[in-house]
């Protein structure tokens, strides 16, 4: 039966894998042992003693370590095997290997081995292996171990003598030369065993510990322990498990990431050039992964600039995924915020290098956020196409993280007379087994990846724990070598038939650092750059060669080999012939590298000439609603720019959250700006504004100040939720005027102005985003009448017939689409399509007949109007959730939403589906969903029937769902809609650049005064639940108009600093005796001000 | 599925032809502790938490004792004595009132469980062998009676505001450093932060017996917080092997959460209230109840159990104070861990404490006072016997455990002593369940 499921597992994942694939000639062929004469399994013997129970890291399995040891052009590999010997087995060409282990003396005496790396450690030019061990613990005896090289073919352990004999729980090595005085530093990674169960306050990090991570500087060949000194966190709370050296700022200097397993954030430290690290990684990334193991830097997409990826542990199959333990529950993921943690989400990150020191995850537009149990993730150009592959080993061999497991293992019936002992074994035996095939996934550019293990011989069902890539028969073709657990390792010869150019290289340097260690290579073709840097540590537990490989494509020949040395002298080489492996020594006078500039940029981040911040409260709906994907209770601040007391300069109001006062500044003609006092903004500061707009209500030729109530905590028409009107004397005198509005209980969202009735005065749209407590119902919006002198009715029902069924109104604008002279309605927002509603002329709205917005369900979150094609006619640019989610959506494959009273106890339960592996399956888990329906827990009895449920009908099947309403989105991308000549609108899909991110708000404008209209987009959307996770990877898009509808991206990573990250609301243009601005509100920070060169 | 279904209906028919068989199920008390023990079971399984637990109790005890005394002329209905229960439905065939109130037990059961396929077939088995040699339409007359008992009981549940807290806004960690936050391996959310919101039985009110306030928070050494947090500290150092032994036998956490590194397994035990059903089991067989007399027992002690969860769960969300467990990590030991794994629910008061010593006043005002009796219901969770000399006895070492467990401040257990007896005075003087009672006040 068992089989039987692993069997339709496989079968499972075969299939999910073929949908994104493409076909190909097999790439890898899988090598047996008598063929290459190298049978090495990493195989464990768990006594009751030492266990998956005892020893939390039993099941993580041994790295792999390549490099020619004895110098004879051929790579050598060396195998961890955590419990039995470690193995060296010498390369004789053609992929006949030997073992000369015990020749060599490098078994290894420790009783617990993890990592393996190797490098030259006393400079004579010859590789020398470090072994990181795991000792003083649960009776495990010995120490790190550096097996010294001793050109003959013996190795002498020598750890002792060179300061790096560590005792504790080592996970893996690096050298490189921090200092850059031309020897090699080390850097050990360590994991805490301490239980990670027990959180722990993240300052506990400053709490150094004997066994904590380590930073050694290599002092005349005697390495010193400068952990201290250094600025380097070697505390309980760090569970090293990948480390990766590169120059991640761009400054010459080899900086260091750490990924660590449980709550401990992943450390990024930036090398200070001065002996000292500071670690930044929430300066520039914004998230990490939860349970961090190995990780890679490389460049993954060409630009020059290393990428940081990450494994974690989420499965990728659809039904493995449900029935395990995967992200934290909302209560213990906001534990781990308070005490102090960053971002962590359970799932592998593609972290892109901007090119600024900033990083921007994308793994999910790139499809890679999902490996299952992942360990060792490697990039590598298996095809040679020019374009870096993804790998990543994944498997355990005990599967602790199955919920059926967790919460059904301990059959009292079976344990209760069983002693400690009995139970453990009991326990660990009761342990789900699940072997899975690696991932592998074939890079075509700019982030965009599918999965090729199955077609490129990759997909051996395995628990893999370390790789590593290495030419192995020299043929310039990157092989593949895989530590697996109980099972031979993998051997994959590299057979791709399409021979693309190559080139590979041993950069020779003469001193301590014999392989360049921390050279950084660019190799230019026509109009590519393929950049490398030479660290070896990578992936987890595993070291590559000390030599860089690239895969050029089609290319004939290298125009530029551009090699910065490890001291930062440059040294190019022109017209370089493709398909060799060249070594290149480092010839003395070469200059010193020059750090480049950056191109041309229309905007300068200028600092707020305001003081003003906004502080969001701490409610948080989703405490009250617990199947939102997002909270609803973090929309602000509201903004509004306009001339308030006619000086012709434009003044600001900035709203403020609950308990937060408004703020009206007004400019002076030196462009300073000056708070001007308001009794009334303090008065009303308990309600939480969203949207504000400045229109002048009563035609006395002054603006007045409309700013929407919402926040979701109260109920529609509770006192907080009333909006507010104010009267402006003219002067910039607003007073708050309580008879002007009926009572608007909505939690508004937006409002625009326009003459509805054709009256001659300003009438409201206020569209509202959540029905409170009734999350997927449609709010009520306001249709708000002027009586001419600023007096507001409502008349939403009788001129907007269809205002009950609108959907969750994020942005409206106005637009006369028809030139008829009235004006009509453009809305857009969550679960609901881009919406034309058409004026007749006496103001009231139905759905315009236009075609163009079929099937444009989307999560709609802004709008903008231009003619950005010249034709004379406006425009829609519509901003959506964008394609970098977990949640996809398509014609084919919507997202779905079902609203129910599923336990008839009054409150509508809203159940989301989306597809996985081409099967619609619900998003919310197990757990949540009972929750808050406890009913479905009766429907399925176990996980593993939760996780094998086909569709909504199963699920529901058994509970009433006579008034279920379906709600389905097709479209997540932000487009444009640009109008035709016959009216209808014809949609463009915006840049893939403009796709990373919610867009929040549009500004179309034409920027760089080419006559073409721009964008610039403000993204990111915190509010979502830790499931979904903060869409947080771009602030800033820059979209360059070229006059035809089209746009195209820029470089527009200056906007996106440290500075400027946050998540977006609202964009306004500001204008004075200066250059125009755009000044930029952000939820709970300051507003950023961008300044028009 | 459905054609087995077929053929068993057909077999059924066929044996049932003749309509033979004598017209009497005699439902011996046994059986009745059978299926409350299986109720048990279950609720283990579907990892019910200690409140939800002791309503799942209340309501099948309910039907049962409900559809005995109709036919029992010395006892008195509960309906009038209980909120909002209305007369119940009479038989309009002849039935057993015996099968008639187990199948009430088990229906009423069976709607208020997750896992009915273990209900099912617990059922099936037993009723086979009851079945045998009795009329087939008097027996399923009973059945269908039992049900429609079960039904009118279910109604009645329905409207007690449980499936509204469900979706009722969870419990807020705050920055406030008195107030209760989650607690480790599991950090689960706060259970039940509105149980006080569900319709009472007996008592008024859910805040009609509102303790004393918890010591007033103050970490300042000397001050009588601190002392009591110390105390918890310095006990756990210093626990002899019967302490242990006695915290671990009142453990009654019905998911405790073992985690090494990734790997998690949960214990699940018997809760609170389930082990003073557990309790009535034992000392009504000691005392040879018939099904009526344990019927008896059960109702008075689920009802006492259910409103003490209520009236306790009201306490501990109205003082939401920390648990021991997380100041001493925070201020004392980072390293400290209670000897038993913290509940996750806020301290004050001790929920064993009230609940152990109103069941403790039920079952005492049934079985009289210095009833003896030998506690095995923890062995089937690996936990050796334990002897009692009366139910206070037991209730007070159940509310003192919480201390040697590492769980609770001294008042918590001092003040749910007092809160609980106090409750359980109230429901067995309130509520008649025999005519004779009737003249002794």
């Amino acid at each position: 039966m068992r089989l039987f499921g692993i069997f339709l597992l496989l079968f499972l994942l075969l299939f999910s894998a073929c949908q994104q694939s493409e076909q190909s000639d097999p790439i890898f062929e899988l090598l047996d042992a008598e063929s290459t004469g190298m049978d090495f399994t990493n195989s464990l013997k768990p006594t009751d003693s030492l266990n998956i129970l005892e020893y939390l890291y039993f099941y993580n399995g041994g790295g792999v370590g390549a490099g020619d040891v004895n110098n004879d052009g051929w790579i050598d590999l060396y195998f961890v095997s955590n419990q039995g010997e470690n193995k060296l087995y010498l390369n004789q060409g053609g992929f006949r290997f030997e073992d000369v282990t015990t020749e060599a003396g490098v078994a290894g005496k420790a009783d617990w081995s993890a990592g393996v790396t190797m490098a030259d450690v006393n400079g004579d030019g010859y590789l020398d292996i470090y072994v990181s061990n795991v000792s003083g613990y649960k009776g495990l005896k010995g120490h790190n171990e550096l097996f010294i090289n001793n050109q003959d073919g013996t190795f002498t352990e020598s750890a002792d003598d060179y300061g790096l004999a560590h005792q504790g729980f080592s996970t893996q090595a690096a050298f490189f030369d921090y200092d850059r005085d031309g020897d090699l530093d080390m850097y050990l990674l360590n994991h805490s065993v301490k239980s990670p169960e027990v959180f722990s306050p993240a300052v506990a990090r400053h709490v150094a510990d004997a066994k904590g991570d380590k930073l050694f500087r290599n002092e005349g060949g005697v390495f010193m322990d400068v952990t201290q000194e250094s600025g380097i966190y070697s505390s309980l709370i760090g569970f090293g498990l990948g480390l990766s050296i590169a120059d991640l700022n761009q400054d010459g200097w080899p900086d260091i990431y750490v990924s660590n397993d449980f709550t401990e954030n992943d450390y990024l430290y930036i090398n200070q050039q001065d002996g000292t690290f500071t670690e930044e990684l929430e300066q520039r990334i914004q998230y990490t992964s939860r349970y961090a193991m190995g990780n890679v830097v490389a460049d993954v997409n060409n630009d020059a600039f290393s990428e940081i990826i990450t494994t974690d542990m989420l499965p990728k199959n659809p039904e493995i995924w449900r029935k395990s333990v995967v992200e934290d529950k909302k209560e213990v993921y906001d534990i781990k915020i308070n005490y102090g943690y960053g971002h962590q989400y359970v799932r592998n990150t593609l972290q892109k290098n901007l090119g600024n020191g900033q990083f921007s995850d994308v793994s999910f537009y790139a499809n890679t956020y999902a490996s299952d149990w992942s360990w060792s993730p490697l990039i590598f150009d298996m095809d040679n196409d020019g374009w870096p592959d993804l790998h990543i080993t994944n498997g355990i061999f005990k599967r602790p993280n199955d919920l059926d497991y967790v919460n059904y293992s301990t059959v009292n019936e079976e344990t209760k007379d069983m002693n400690a002992k009995e139970l453990q074994r009991y326990l660990i035996n009761g342990l789900p087994t699940v072997k899975i095939p690696n991932l592998a996934m074939k890079n075509k550019g700019n982030f965009n990846f599918i999965s090729q293990a199955e077609e490129w011989g990759l997909s051996q069902p395995s628990y893999s724990n370390g790789s590593a890539y290495a030419d192995l028969n020299n043929d310039g073709q990157l092989d593949l070598v895989v530590n697996n657990t109980e099972q031979a390792s993998f051997i994959y010869k590299n057979i791709n038939p399409k021979k693309n150019a190559y080139l590979s290289l041993r950069l020779v340097e003469k001193g301590n650092n014999s392989f360049a260690l921390g050279a950084k290579v660019k190799v230019k073709t026509k109009g590519q750059v393929f950049y490398r840097e030479n660290f070896n540590t990578r992936g987890f537990q595993s070291a590559v060669p000390p030599m860089l490989y690239f895969g050029l494509g089609d290319a004939q020949k290298v125009d530029e080999l551009e090699i910065v040395w490890p001291d930062g002298k440059v040294q190019i080489l022109n017209n370089v012939e493709v398909n060799q492996q060249l070594t290149i020594k480092k010839e003395a006078k070469a200059p010193k590298m020059k750090l480049t500039v950056s191109a041309a940029q229309h905007f300068e981040i200028i600092d707020s000439p305001i003081a003003y911040k906004h502080e969001e409260d701490a409610f948080n709906d989703l405490n009250a609603s617990y199947l939102m994907p997002r909270k609803y209770s973090t929309e602000g601040p509201a903004l509004a720019i306009g001339d308030v007391n006619g000086d012709g300069l434009d003044d600001v109001f900035l709203g403020g959250a609950k308990k937060q006062s408004a703020e009206l500044w007004i400019q002076s003609l030196e462009g300073s700006f000056n708070k001007k006092q308001n009794k009334s903004f303090e008065q009303l500061s308990i309600s939480e504004d969203v949207a504000a707009l400045f229109f002048d209500a009563n035609g006395n030729g002054h603006l007045d100040l409309y700013v929407t109530s919402a926040g979701n905590e109260y109920k529609e028409g509770q006192l907080f939720t009333y909006d507010k009107l104010y009267i402006n004397d003219g002067k910039g005198n607003f007073s708050f005027s309580p008879m002007a509005l009926p009572q608007i209980g909505s939690h508004g969202k937006s409002v625009v102005a326009f003459d509805a009735d054709n009256d001659g005065d300003l009438d409201l749209f206020v569209g509202a985003n959540i029905s409170h407590g009734n999350y997927g119902e449609s709010p009520k919006p306001y249709l708000l009448i002027n009586n001419g002198n600023g007096i507001f009715e409502d008349q939403t029902y009788q001129r907007l017939p269809n205002a009950k069924s609108l959907g969750m109104v994020n942005a409206a604008a106005v637009l006369d689409y028809n030139n008829d002279g009235h004006a009509d309605l453009v809305l857009a927002g969550e679960w609901m399509p881009v919406t034309l509603l058409e004026n007749d002329g006496k103001g009231n709205f139905s759905k315009a007949k236009v075609k163009g917005f079929e099937k444009s369900e989307g999560w709609w979150y802004s709008l903008a109007l231009s003619d950005v094609n010249g034709d004379g006619k406006k425009d829609i640019i519509a901003g959506n959730l964008g394609w970098n989610t977990k949640l996809k959506a398509s014609e084919d494959q919507p997202v779905q939403l079902y609203l129910n009273d599923f336990d008839n106890n009054g409150q509508k339960d809203p159940i989301l589906f989306h597809f996985q592996a081409g099967q619609a399956t619900p998003f919310a888990t197990r757990n949540d969903l009972i929750a808050q329906v406890s009913a479905f827990k009766k429907l399925h009895k176990n996980y593993t029937a939760y996780a094998q449920l086909e569709g909504a009908e199963e699920l529901f099947a058994g509970v009433n769902t006579e008034e279920m309403v379906k709600k389905e989105v097709y479209e997540f991308s932000s487009v444009v809609f640009l109008q035709q000549e016959d009216g209808s609108f014809q949609k463009i899909t915006l840049p893939q650049e403009a796709q990373y991110a919610p867009i929040m708000n549009i500004l179309a404008k034409d920027f760089d005064d080419d006559g073409n209209i721009d964008l610039l987009l403000a993204g990111n959307l915190y509010a979502f639940r830790n499931d979904y996770g903060r869409a947080a990877a771009k602030p800033f898009t820059l979209l360059k108009g070229k006059g035809n509808g089209q746009f195209s991206p820029t470089n527009d990573a200056y906007l996106n600093t440290h500075l400027t990250w946050g998540e977006y609301r609202h964009l306004g243009w500001l204008q004075g005796n200066g250059k125009p601005q755009v000044v930029a509100t952000r939820n709970n920070q300051t507003p950023v001000w961008l300044k028009l060169k | 599925m459905q054609r087995y279904f077929l053929v068993v209906l057909a077999f059924i028919m066929l044996i049932s032809a003749c309509d033979q068989g004598v017209k009497e199920v005699k439902v011996d008390a046994d059986v009745y502790h059978q299926t409350v023990e299986k109720l048990s079971e279950i609720i283990v399984h579907d990892i019910f938490s200690p409140p939800v637990a002791s309503r799942i109790y209340a309501y099948p005890s309910i039907a049962t004792y409900e559809v005995l005394a109709s036919e029992q002329p010395k006892y008195l209905s509960l309906v009038g004595q209980v909120s909002e229960l209305s007369a119940l439905p009479e038989a309009k065939k002849e039935v057993s009132y015996e099968l008639a109130a187990l199948e009430a037990f088990i229906a009423t059961g069976k709607a208020l469980i997750f896992s009915e396929d273990q209900l099912d077939t617990f059922r099936e088995k037993l009723y086979k062998e009851l079945r045998e040699g009795v009329n087939r339409k008097y027996f399923d007359a009973s059945l269908a009676y039992g049900q429609e008992v079960a039904k009118h009981i279910l109604a009645w549940a329905d409207g007690d505001m449980y499936k509204q807290t469900r979706t009722y806004p969870k419990f807020t960690v705050k920055e406030d450093p008195t107030r209760w936050q989650p607690t480790p391996p599991g950090y689960f959310e706060a259970i039940e932060p509105h149980w006080n919101e569900i319709r009472t039985f007996v008592i008024d009110s859910a805040n009609q017996f509102v303790p004393k306030p918890p010591t007033e928070y103050d970490l300042t050494p000397g001050s009588q917080f601190h002392s009591e947090l110390m105390e918890v500290y310095e006990v756990r150092k210093k626990l002899t092997e019967e302490q242990k032994e006695i915290a671990s036998f009142w453990d009654c956490n019905p998911y405790v959460m073992n985690v090494t590194g990734h790997l998690m397994a949960a214990s699940k035990k018997i809760t609170p209230g389930g082990h003073w059903i557990g309790i009535t089991k034992i000392v009504s067989q000691k005392a040879g109840a018939d099904f009526m007399k344990s019927a008896e027992a059960y109702a008075l002690t689920s009802i006492a159990l259910a409103d003490a969860f209520i009236s306790c769960w009201d306490e501990k969300y109205r003082s939401s104070l920390i648990r021991p467990e997380t100041l001493i990590n925070q201020h004392i030991d980072e390293e400290w861990l209670p000897l038993l794994q913290t509940p996750p629910f806020p301290e004050y008061t001790s929920g064993h404490s009230v609940i152990s010593s109103a069941a403790a006043i039920a079952l005492t005002h049934i079985y009289g006072d210095n009833f003896s009796f030998d506690d095995t219901t923890e062995e089937k969770y690996g936990l050796p016997m334990r002897s009692f000399n009366s139910f206070f006895e037991a209730s007070e070492e159940a509310a003192i455990s919480r201390l040697y467990g590492g769980i609770h401040y001294r008042p918590a257990i001092e003040n749910g002593v007092i809160q609980g007896r106090a409750l359980g005075k109230y429901v067995i003087n309130k509520i008649q369940l025999k005519k004779d009672e009737l003249s002794k006040k």
